[in-house]
């Protein structure tokens, strides 16, 4: 006998020997590690007592050790190499030992980074192979580990350690069992077994070593307690072996845990038939419960009854039994004492029923005698009702008498205040439209109907007033009298109306007289009814609300308040027939407005769309009609310069027809039909190009003459792509979409530049370009207009034309492309800084980028000359001299990357890596900004471009092979959106300069589709920010962008 | 070699808030090897901080100069004088070169541009791994050459641990486990039955637990 355990007594007869687990709690609770342990008591022989495991802070070891022996539990204390160093391990063991621990399981212990402090300091003084040599030499040699002699009471323990048959090396395991054997431990308890072929080989190896000879062997068994820990232990514990079969017998059982216990009895019942194999040690982790079921059904119970020493600290000063008692009392006297409590409570809440049950009788009584005067005051009303069905039939015989007479005030102003008394009451007592109101309103309307053949009106002018009339019955049906209705009517016969007075008797007559309670109430109800109107846009009611809450109380200040902002906001729906004199006419040209315009806006449209039907009229020959156009045209605005122009031609015989387009309704024709009417211009003096009202939007339909003869502004408006709604998922019926769809692993990072409220992002995609279908693509392409330091030599007219005013000035050019073009971003080309050309010095060229990056709110690209030496210099200064502008500086290239590369990082600046047409280079160079500091998502990849016909497909497939690197190929470092410089290389082919004929065509639609079909074939590509020149390319690759998202 | 890593720009541009004139200075040793300290890496520091500093609009007097290395007083000697004229001196050397500055210059303000981090190998290019921790006691014979105490997440030197799963550290699985290759190596040459000898507990007093290690040769003294 070593230590004369009940484990090493039942191990040394040869006795099948059972160990359990026990960890402790994560707080100091006593009763935590007492419940456990009476859980285990009479199942296991001895109970693990884990020492901090997988590094997670717990009671230590030592005192959970102590807690369970004194219910009377043989303990195994657990003792790693983690947290102590030699010294304080021997101070535990000496410790342990005379406190009555006799077992110790020597551990090297679970990395600190597993746990729940993966800062700490892993001690690791010794491993688990030295502090068994040390606890050996302290019990056998009785010597410390420094070799110092222990004089007295050796610590006598029975040595345990850890091995794991399913590490790798595999074949070297069985050695480091002997090992640890040699150094001194006397039992092994091994990781859990679930792959029971392994461990049969692992055991045939530790019996050709003798091993099971030397020392006893328990077999690690752990139930599995559901599906998600057995795969969790498959996946995340370096060095448990679980095989699927263990997984599919959980998955197909009808209750996990009983298949689990199940798992583990069979487990047991194949390891014991393994030679060499002493016992089992059941590791239930959080299931302690589980142990005595599987004990019981492995038939190892009942287990021999220990002789256990229970620690003389707490056996000595209070036993269990003593503890329970104590802990009972308290407990009782505890439960008497919120007992008390709790009937006091109940009698509070008692007595407070009672009160709110008399409070209720009162309230109960209070709203019956509300509802009898609600019913008298009913009463009233269907009197005056008969009274008012009278008085309309009455109105209706008189309105149609007047059919053949013209309409005096009395009358009018008669309906209305019939109509207001009505809707006063009906309004106090909250209700809505009623049928009665209806018979009124019909009444009005055909009296008006009447009025209306008698003036000659026509439907509009008629239906202007009749809306207005009804608007009036809303809102004037409950004001006081000093409100004018005149402006409302604008039958040009009543447009002096007086002011209306209600007649005398209805004034005076007590309309409501309950008490001034209810009437609170009723102002309330009303005032919220408004204000609901008021946020579903409904102004009239809201107004009418807030008048009847008014009239109850004149001096309601929130209903006053809220009558005012109603009525700010009325007048833009209400203007529009009072227009003064040629107002009646305008009725009849303008159709109502709509909520979302102001009246002065709708007219201009409606002006435009006049000058724009009289431009068709004209084109078709009907110089009838067009004189017709351009006259309402200028009935709505006489000074309207076009319309008198146009209207002069018109009337002018000389009128040639003009063809219309024949494609109006694609709306990337629209392109084409421009020059017909540019060439048409140079024949005649000044024709108005015709425009596309389908298609865009009114605003831009003014179109542009010739640019040098009249500053007008161009129309480079694309129509719209249909766009697709049906989502590709449900259009492709039945067909699996792991068919036709990719998964990606990386992304496209984002790159932001510019500020404030235009600041650009372009990138953050998780698919390859537009397959939304397939991932996300956080932000539509954009383009950038590029803007020249230098009037360009080389542009062809078709393209300078439309900056022909501007070439000379980069900040005028670049609030024109900002103003005119709307252009989201700018690309400053510093050309002249070029020292092979004007070699202007870096200072001059920082100037002019600086100005232009303060002339415009949008988003700047600044493109250096393309010397290496030079762009340094220049870009440096810049980012100088420009503060928290986010430009971005173009290009870096391998000569220059350090430098630059140092001065974006200093200022948080984004980059454009500019690389020949490679996928390696574009790669090395991110990897060289990125080594510098420069994070990828302020980097831009220039892959080099080239336009159609000029090598576009050679930079195609390399950008599509570095995006499919950075999305599929794992490939981050590849991962930065492209920039596509594509306006210089389209601009200097000859397919742009070769002026028009026969053959080639157009010479600037060519230019214009050249410079499209790059940009929407990079786009494709993965293209991500566009630099181009022409705005009606612009404006088509844009419309595709927008068609494509 | 020892192995630096540059501290971030920002980290540097707070410890010299309020500085006026610096100096960065660089060595030709191991950080220029590495990469971090060289003259190159001096000019690109330079650069950026005066950047840093003009974009917190408190524009900043920098001078880069290199020497041969930080680590030995006769290079330093020079220093005493010029470094008088800096509000500080930054050393992108390691650890030594910062401490000996202090040490030697008193009247110079040192503060270290770089993090010290270990001794280690370029395995390739851009690429450095931990290969000694200079525990003082060197016993890799028995190992196949290879350090437990500086590769093993555990300092085991009777591993490997049970975490070693397919030559695979469990603390980081993008790390090998040494105990693998130890085991492997010492197979090669037919040797890994030294491994079953029990390598007794280290002695850490070498490594540096008795306090600054020091070293005197008097054959070599002036």
């Amino acid at each position: 006998m070593i230590s004369g355990s009940n484990l090493e007594h039942i191990l040394t007869s040869g006795g099948f020997a059972v160990t359990g687990e026990l960890g402790p709690p994560k707080n100091g609770d006593y009763e935590h590690v007492a419940q456990k342990a009476k859980i285990l008591k009479g199942y296991v022989d001895a109970v693990n007592i884990t020492d901090c495991q997988t590094a997670i802070v717990r009671m230590s070891s030592f005192a959970a050790g102590l807690i369970t022996m004194a219910d009377g539990l043989e303990v195994v204390m657990q003792m790693t190499c983690r947290d102590r160093n030699r010294i304080a391990m021997q101070a535990d063991i000496l410790g342990a030992s005379a406190l009555g621990v006799k077992n110790l399981l020597c551990l090297t212990g679970d990395h600190q980074k597993f746990g729940n402090h993966p800062q700490a300091k892993g001690v690791f003084d010794m491993d688990s192979i030295q502090l068994l040599s040390m606890a050996k030499g302290m019990r056998d040699d009785k010597k410390f580990q420094s070799g110092e002699e222990i004089k007295f009471h050796e610590p006598k323990l029975f040595l345990g350690c850890a091995a794991n048959p399913f590490a790798d090396p595999f074949e070297f395991r069985p050695k480091r069992l002997a090992k640890k054997i040699e150094a001194g431990a006397s039992f092994v308890q091994t990781q859990i077994i679930y792959n029971l072929e392994k461990f049969k080989k692992f055991m045939e190896m530790v019996r050709d070593l003798g091993l099971d000879e030397k020392c006893y062997i328990l077999a690690g068994v752990t139930p599995p307690k559901s599906v998600g820990m057995a795969r969790y232990m498959k996946n995340n514990v370096p060095g448990l072996d679980v095989p699927d079969e263990i997984i599919e017998r959980l998955k197909g059982a009808k209750d996990a845990k009983e298949e689990g216990i199940n798992i583990a009895v069979d487990i047991i019942n194949e390891v014991r038939q393994i030679p060499g194999v002493k016992g089992v040690h059941i590791m239930a982790i959080e299931w302690e419960s589980a142990v005595p079921e599987i004990v019981k059904r492995a038939k190892l119970d009942p287990r021999p009854e220990p002789k256990i020493e229970r620690p003389p600290l707490i056996s000595a000063g209070a036993s269990r039994e003593v503890l329970e008692l104590t802990v009972k009392n308290a407990v009782d006297s505890a439960r008497a004492e919120i007992m008390n409590d709790a009937q006091k409570i109940k009698n509070e809440a008692e007595k407070a029923k009672e009160l709110l049950n008399r409070e209720k009788a009162i309230l109960n009584n209070e709203i019956a005698a509300l509802k009898a005067q609600i019913f008298e005051l009913n009463k009233n009303n269907l009197d005056k009702e008969n009274n008012i069905k009278d008085l309309n039939t009455e109105i209706s015989r008189l309105n149609t008498e007047l059919s053949s007479v013209r309409i005096g005030t009395s009358e009018v102003t008669v309906i209305q205040e019939v109509v207001t008394q009505q809707k006063t009451e009906e309004f106090i007592w909250g209700g809505e439209m009623t049928q009665r109101e209806q018979f009124v309103l019909d009444s009005i309307s055909s009296g008006l109907d009447s009025l209306r053949k008698a003036l000659g009106l026509n439907e509009d002018q008629f239906e202007a007033i009749k809306k207005f009339l009804q608007a009036q019955f809303i809102l004037y049906s409950s004001m006081a009298p000093t409100a004018s209705v005149s402006p409302a009517v604008s039958a040009p016969a009543i447009t002096s109306q007086p002011a209306v007075t209600p007649l005398p008797e209805i004034k005076s007559e007590p309309v409501v007289s309950p008490e001034e309670e209810a009437k609170k109430k009723q102002l309330t109800n009303l005032i919220a009814k408004a204000n609901v109107c008021f946020h579903k846009n409904d102004i009239k009611g809201a107004i009418s609300s807030f008048e009847e809450a008014l009239a109850i109380d004149s001096g309601d200040l929130r209903a006053k308040e809220g009558l005012l902002k109603a009525k700010s906001m009325l007048p833009a729906k209400e203007e529009e027939p009072v227009k003064p004199a040629p107002s009646a006419q305008t009725g009849q040209l303008l159709p109502p407005c709509p909520p979302e315009l102001t009246p002065e806006e709708w007219q201009k449209k409606w002006v435009i769309r006049y000058v724009g039907i009289g431009n068709v009229c004209l084109a078709r020959g009907d110089r009838q009609g067009a004189i017709e156009a351009f006259n309402n045209a200028l009935k709505l605005d006489p000074q309207n310069e076009k319309a008198l122009k146009y209207l002069k031609t018109a009337e002018s015989a000389s009128v040639t027809s003009l063809k219309m387009p024949e494609t109006i309704e694609k709306p990337l024709e629209a392109i084409k039909t421009e020059p017909i009417a540019e060439t048409k211009k140079t024949e005649e003096k000044k024709p108005e190009p015709v425009s596309v009202p389908l298609q865009v939007k009114s605003e831009q339909v003014v179109s542009k003459p010739a640019p040098p003869l009249e500053k007008a502004p161009i129309d480079t408006a694309t129509g719209e792509l249909p766009k697709e709604t049906q989502p590709l998922l449900s259009r492709v019926g039945k067909i699996n979409p792991s068919l036709f769809t990719e998964k990606y692993s990386g992304i496209v990072k984002g790159v932001k530049f510019g500020d404030g409220a235009k600041a650009l992002v372009v990138g953050e995609e998780a698919t390859m370009p537009f397959n939304v279908f397939e991932g996300d693509m956080n932000n539509p392409p954009a383009i950038a207009f590029e803007v020249m330091d230098t009037a360009p030599e080389d542009w062809p007219e078709t393209l300078s034309k439309y900056y022909s005013d501007v070439l000379n000035d980069p900040v005028s050019w670049a609030k024109k492309c900002v103003g005119e073009y709307n252009a989201r971003a700018i690309c400053l080309s510093l050309v002249s800084t070029d020292p092979n050309g004007m070699n202007k010095t870096s200072k001059e060229g920082a100037q002019i980028a600086k100005n232009v990056i303060e002339a415009v709110d949008v988003p700047v690209v600044i493109w250096g000359c393309g010397n290496a030496e030079k762009d340094t210099e220049t870009l440096r200064e810049i980012t100088g001299i420009v503060q928290n502008k986010r430009i971005v500086m173009a290009p870096v290239t391998d000569a220059n990357y350090r430098s630059l590369g140092a001065s974006a990082m200093g200022m948080d600046l984004p980059v454009v890596a500019a690389t020949p047409i490679d996928v390696n280079l574009a790669k090395q160079l991110n990897i060289l900004l990125n080594n510098l500091g420069l994070p990828l998502n302020n980097i831009l990849m220039d892959p080099s471009i080239g336009a159609v016909g000029y090598g576009l497909e050679y930079t195609y497939s390399v950008m599509e092979r570095i995006r499919l690197a950075a999305l599929s190929g794992g490939d981050d470092k590849l991962s930065a959106p492209f920039i596509c410089h594509l306006g210089r290389e389209v601009w200097k082919t000859k397919e742009c300069k070769l002026p028009t004929d026969e053959k080639l065509g157009d010479q600037e639609t060519r230019g214009i589709m050249l410079e499209a079909i790059t940009a929407a074939t990079l786009l494709l590509a993965g293209g991500e920010l566009m630099i181009m020149r022409h705005p009606k390319a612009v404006s088509l690759v844009n419309s595709l962008i927008k068609g494509l998202m | 070699m020892i192995i630096a890593n540059r501290k971030p720009v920002k980290e540097i541009l707070n410890m010299i808030n309020g500085v006026s004139r610096a100096l960065i200075l660089g060595c030709r040793g191991c950080v220029a090897v590495c990469s971090t300290g060289g003259e190159k890496e001096v000019s690109i520091l330079a650069s950026a901080l005066k950047l840093g500093r003009k974009q917190r609009n408190q524009p900043v007097e920098i001078d880069e100069l290199t020497y041969v290395r930080q680590c030995d007083t006769e290079y330093l000697e020079p220093l005493k004088e010029l470094g008088k004229r800096y509000d500080a001196v930054l050393s992108m050397a390691c650890g030594v070169g910062v401490n000996l500055i202090a040490e030697t210059c008193p009247d110079v303000k040192i503060f270290p541009a770089v993090n010290t981090t270990f001794y280690g190998a370029n395995t390739k290019s851009g690429e450095w791994k931990e290969m000694c921790a200079g525990c003082g006691a060197c016993g890799v014979h028995n190992l196949g050459g290879f350090c437990p105490v500086a590769r093993c997440a555990k300092n085991l030197l009777n591993g490997p641990c049970g975490g070693s799963v397919g030559g695979r550290c469990e603390v980081n699985p993008d790390t090998p486990c040494v105990w693998h290759m130890i085991y492997n190596k010492m197979s090669k040459f037919d040797e890994s039955k030294n491994l079953s000898k029990i390598m007794p507990a280290k002695d850490w007093r070498p490594a540096g637990h008795a306090g600054p290690r020091y070293r005197k040769r008097e054959d070599l003294k002036a």
